[in-house]
């Protein structure tokens, strides 16, 4: 009896878990088939290498001209500069807290680093607006709203995946790695950077990717600092500004209609992209790690 | 061990930077503040560098106001059937007023425009064409920069929204109009007195245009208690669309409509709104005129100085 009693009651938990995995597969899919059937037509009508390869953004002019070419340079521009910023901080700050950090400095550095991470992107923004972009503008001429405030500012948000995810994979690298090195003689700076650091390889690239995740996707912190202007290409520098995938959907969207709403909803299907093609070399990654 | 040490220091000053990195930075921006009122009278408007570029800060492409900014002070430009957006290359475009003023507080060399509702004393509001942008120059018709707020219906409505629209025509909602800087549009208002009518009124449309349909709305329901309202401000094409497509009663609008949309709608000016052209208020320039504006906004004039 008690065991048919345990078998229905871990049948319904079986269901229950079945269904939470359904759910969220039932999102993805209905994420990707609406911006596919509503991005797609918009391609099609525009053309995709219209779309894609030209640079100029011209939605309300007539004949309207709708080219992301700009965007997706400047969206691959400004990610560039979040992973300069944060992947060498973050980087060091991971092998800090777990090899060289004593724990009473843990106890305050690791919180701290989450908290980074809790903090919403619009404060992000605010910070950005308020402080990095008038220190830009008085101490590196230009406006201030540029390519560099929009690094910094997600070089800063990045930090935290960066550092958590490094960190534990610093921390799994098994001692006897260590102690063999120590034990052949080499200092503690050689074996971390020799010895923990490449066996750690693979957790530290996945920290990137998904750094790059972030700073791909990121939008309301870099729409307050990065000035939104749709530059040509010959155009482009440090100190200009500039506008990334994100933030044409999101300063566009509240007013457009017709034809300039799809490709924005268009603009999102070539973020898609990015994201995918991000999460297969994480995959790649992962099944390279597993192999081994 | 020494090494380990050095190491140990050089993670830590890192650590330390990036914790104080916030305040490390707040601190320069606080000390002039102490100082600046002693300076300022001695040497007004000497910080004011007039070889510097001017920051010129604009509305998204899909805003209300862009498109009616852009229209008049002809930075649109049609040339036979084809209609071109000269907005200068590198000009900041934010999508909401308060980013516009936030920039041009911030930068000294900075101009934009906002709704004249939206004016505060963060930055200053410019002569056009050496007129004042206030109320009676917008009405008069003197100062050229205004746009009207439209209400929008598909010519189906109910007695009910036809009522809701005579109150918006009446005395009563046109003083609601006046009250918050907006200019009234309509010649002659006649008085309006509660219906008794009772239901539901669904209005969508331009941000701009909601707060002021959210007082007319509420002094509508003084007099109209059994009527309730869903508002939803989504923007002008939005409103207007949804008034095409039937979902909603009334659409609000703050630009002109196109021909294809004021074919199959009918249109009421709730009122007009002038928009102001903002400058820093350490800026010495108080009055700009129309030609000025374009050149800065189409790039031709690129710094304060080539502005007499």
């Amino acid at each position: 009896m008690q065991s048919t009693k345990a078998n229905y009651s871990e049948k319904l938990m079986q269901a229950v878990f079945y269904l939470s995995a359904l759910i969220s597969i039932i999102a993805v899919i209905a994420i990707c088939l609406f911006l596919l059937l509503r991005g797609i037509p918009a391609i099609g009508e525009i053309g995709i290498m219209e779309f894609i390869l030209n640079e100029k953004w011209k939605p309300t002019d007539y004949p309207p001209s709708y080219g992301i070419l700009s965007m997706i340079v400047g969206s691959t521009y400004v990610t560039a500069g979040a992973i300069a910023i944060g992947v060498p901080i973050g980087l060091m700050c991971a092998v800090f807290l777990a090899k060289f950090c004593p724990d009473t400095v843990y106890k305050i550095a690791k919180p701290a680093v989450n908290l980074l991470a809790g903090i919403p992107s619009i404060v992000y923004g605010f910070f950005g607006m308020e402080v990095i972009v008038p220190f830009l503008r008085e101490n590196f001429g230009g406006n201030g709203f540029s390519i560099l405030s929009s690094s910094i500012i997600l070089g800063i948000m990045i930090l935290p995946t960066i550092i958590s995810i490094s960190e534990s994979s610093i921390r799994s690298v098994p001692l006897s790695y260590e102690e063999g090195s120590l034990g052949l003689g080499a200092t503690k700076e050689e074996t971390v950077f020799k010895i923990v650091l490449p066996a750690a390889k693979s957790g530290v690239f996945t920290s990137i990717i998904l750094g790059i995740g972030r700073a791909v996707g990121e939008t309301m912190a870099v729409v307050m600092v990065a000035g939104n202007a749709v530059m040509p290409l010959d155009k482009i520098k440090l100190l200009k500004p500039i506008r990334t995938l994100t933030t044409n959907i999101v300063t566009e969207m509240s007013y457009a209609s017709g034809l300039h709403e799809e490709s924005l909803i268009a603009t999102g299907v070539v973020l898609f992209v990015f994201i995918i093609i991000l999460n297969t070399a994480l995959s790649l990654i992962k099944t390279r790690d597993a192999k081994n | 061990m020494r090494n380990r040490k050095l190491l140990f220091i050089i993670a830590a000053v890192l650590m330390l930077t990036l914790v104080f990195v916030g305040c490390a930075k707040e601190q320069p921006s606080e000390q002039p503040q102490p100082q600046q009122p002693v300076e300022q009278p001695q040497q007004p408007a000497s910080n004011f560098d007039a070889d510097k570029d001017i920051t010129v800060v604009a509305r998204d492409a899909a805003s209300g106001t862009r498109g009616a900014f852009h229209e008049i002070m002809e930075i649109i430009q049609k040339e036979g059937d084809t209609t071109v957006d000269k907005l200068v290359v590198g000009a900041l475009e934010f999508d909401g007023t308060d980013k516009v003023i936030t920039a041009v507080e911030q930068d000294k060399y900075g101009i934009g425009y906002i709704s004249l509702g939206s004016v505060s004393e963060r930055i200053k509001a410019i002569e056009v064409n050496s007129v004042e942008p206030t109320i009676d120059n917008v009405k008069s018709g003197a100062y050229s920069v205004a746009r009207p707020f439209l209400l929008v219906t598909k010519g189906t409505e109910s007695d009910l929204v036809k009522d809701f629209l005579n109150f918006t025509e009446s005395i009563e909602g046109q003083k609601i109009v006046n009250d918050r800087n907006f200019i009234s549009a309509v010649d002659s208002p006649k008085e309006y007195t509660g219906s008794g009518l009772s239901g539901t009124i669904k209005v969508a449309g331009s941000t701009s245009v909601a707060p002021l349909m959210e007082k007319l709305q509420e002094e509508y329901n003084k007099l109209n208690p059994d009527v309730k309202f869903e508002m939803q401000a989504n923007g002008s094409s939005q409103g207007i669309n949804a008034a095409i497509d039937g979902s909603y009663d009334i659409g609000m609008s703050s630009r002109e409509l196109k021909d294809e949309e004021a074919a199959q709608l009918n249109r009421h000016v709730l009122a007009i709104d002038g928009i102001a052209v903002i400058v820093n208020n350490e800026n010495p320039t108080d009055d700009l005129a129309a030609e000025d504006i374009t050149a800065i906004y189409t790039g031709e004039k690129t710094a304060w100085f080539e502005i007499e």
